[in-house]
């Protein structure tokens, strides 16, 4: 038996979205036995739901507008899965039309992302690799008020956009900053990439949400997605608590190191920017 | 401010920063409360909204875009400015 989920989707009847939403709701409802939570209603009367919402949510956006996305973010519900119809379409190379009525061939497709939402998710972590990817063994930090910034001394390559890569062998993790947490505070979503997914150098790679912005995560290197870190997608404040260890993102396999190191800093030469930064830290 | 660099390359010097297409935008303004760099400016009149510090904005990110209903914002290329910043670096270190 699947996990059972509650579902917000987008009411966005006016478009063609938003057909695609309610029936990748319907869908997930049916799979998992869970519940539907109406938009409209539940902005109105809240308590209406407060049983459906102790199930693990899943958010189901029509498009960039992200009225779902919002509604469950006003009333602090916490968003297990999501998931962003227009952008799901465009990575398949589909769009939703122009029709208000979904056609045979886009049902279909709402009902394989329905299904693909609540699938349980494969155990896509390498577990031999979590000892080579060991944590970092000494900082150096960067004090600004009362801020305190660490960066790993060793072993772990920065872009400007402030994210980490972490190479071992042909493979490398990828993650955020502390600088870059910090800056964004408390983390409450954490968007992972698919598996199996090409990623060019300064590709976003994911991206994290907090209370103050949405950050894109753009990858310091080129590669395949090989595994992901569900754990961060569960409870992103792993991120802010271990940004350079168990914070990790995605791994992947490397594409081409010896062109992408060209354009990134070593540790020494990410503490200097984070110096510059911090200098005019004032949050 | 004019001394800012990205990756060594002063950062006027690349071109990375929206554009609107008016033809899609409906000025629902979320990309502007959703950027913290104020790379957007709201107006009076008929364009209502426009890129107006094109350099705050941070090089690669595209996450304004995705707040985007209509589709309306574009960057440019990122392989061509990957391409561009290369240059300048090699031209800089020459120089």
């Amino acid at each position: 038996m699947a996990e059972r989920f509650s579902v917000l989707p987008c009411n966005g009847l006016d478009k063609a979205v938003g057909p695609l939403a309610r029936e990748i709701a319907l869908a997930v409802v049916e799979a998992c036995q869970g519940e539907l939570v109406c938009p409209v209603l539940f902005h109105n009367l809240p308590a209406r739901y407060a049983q459906a919402l102790e199930l693990p949510l899943i958010v189901i956006d029509g498009c960039g507008t992200r009225c779902a996305t919002k509604l469950a973010a006003e009333h602090n519900i916490r968003v297990t899965r999501k998931l962003q119809v227009a952008e799901a379409l465009k990575l398949a190379g589909e769009s939703a039309g122009e029709s208000l009525t979904p056609d045979a061939p886009r049902l279909a497709r709402c009902r394989q992302l329905a299904e693909r939402l609540v699938s349980v998710p494969e155990e896509r972590t390498a577990r031999d690799s979590e000892a080579a990817f060991a944590e970092p063994a000494e900082y150096a930090t960067v004090t600004q008020d009362k801020f305190i910034f660490r960066i790993p001394r060793q072993g772990y390559l920065f872009n400007e956009n402030h994210c980490w890569a972490r190479v071992v062998g042909s493979r490398a993790r990828v993650g955020i900053s502390d600088y870059m947490q910090q800056e964004l505070g408390d983390l409450t979503f954490c968007e992972l990439p698919q598996v199996g997914a090409e990623i060019g150098q300064f590709d976003a790679v994911g991206s994290v949400e907090s209370v103050k912005a949405v950050s894109d995560i753009i990858s310091p290197v080129s590669g395949r997605v090989v595994a992901v870190n569900p754990a961060v997608a569960e409870k992103p404040e792993i991120i802010n608590e271990d940004p350079y260890g168990r914070g990790w993102v995605a791994e992947l396999e490397l594409a081409d190191l010896k062109s992408d190191r060209a354009l990134l800093l070593d540790g020494e030469a990410y503490l200097a920017l984070v110096r510059q930064k911090a200098a005019g830290y004032h949050p | 401010m004019s001394d800012e660099t990205f990756m060594g390359v002063p950062r006027e010097k690349i071109p990375w920063y929206p554009t609107i297409d008016y033809s899609k935008c409906d000025f629902c303004m979320e990309c502007d409360k959703f950027c913290p760099h104020q790379v957007y400016e709201r107006r009076e009149g008929e364009v209502m909204l426009i890129v107006a510090n094109p350099t705050n904005c941070v090089v690669f990110c595209r996450a304004c875009a995705k707040t985007c209903g209509p589709d309306a914002l574009a960057f440019p290329n990122k392989q061509g400015i990957i391409e561009l910043i290369k240059r300048l670096r090699e031209e800089g270190s020459d120089g």
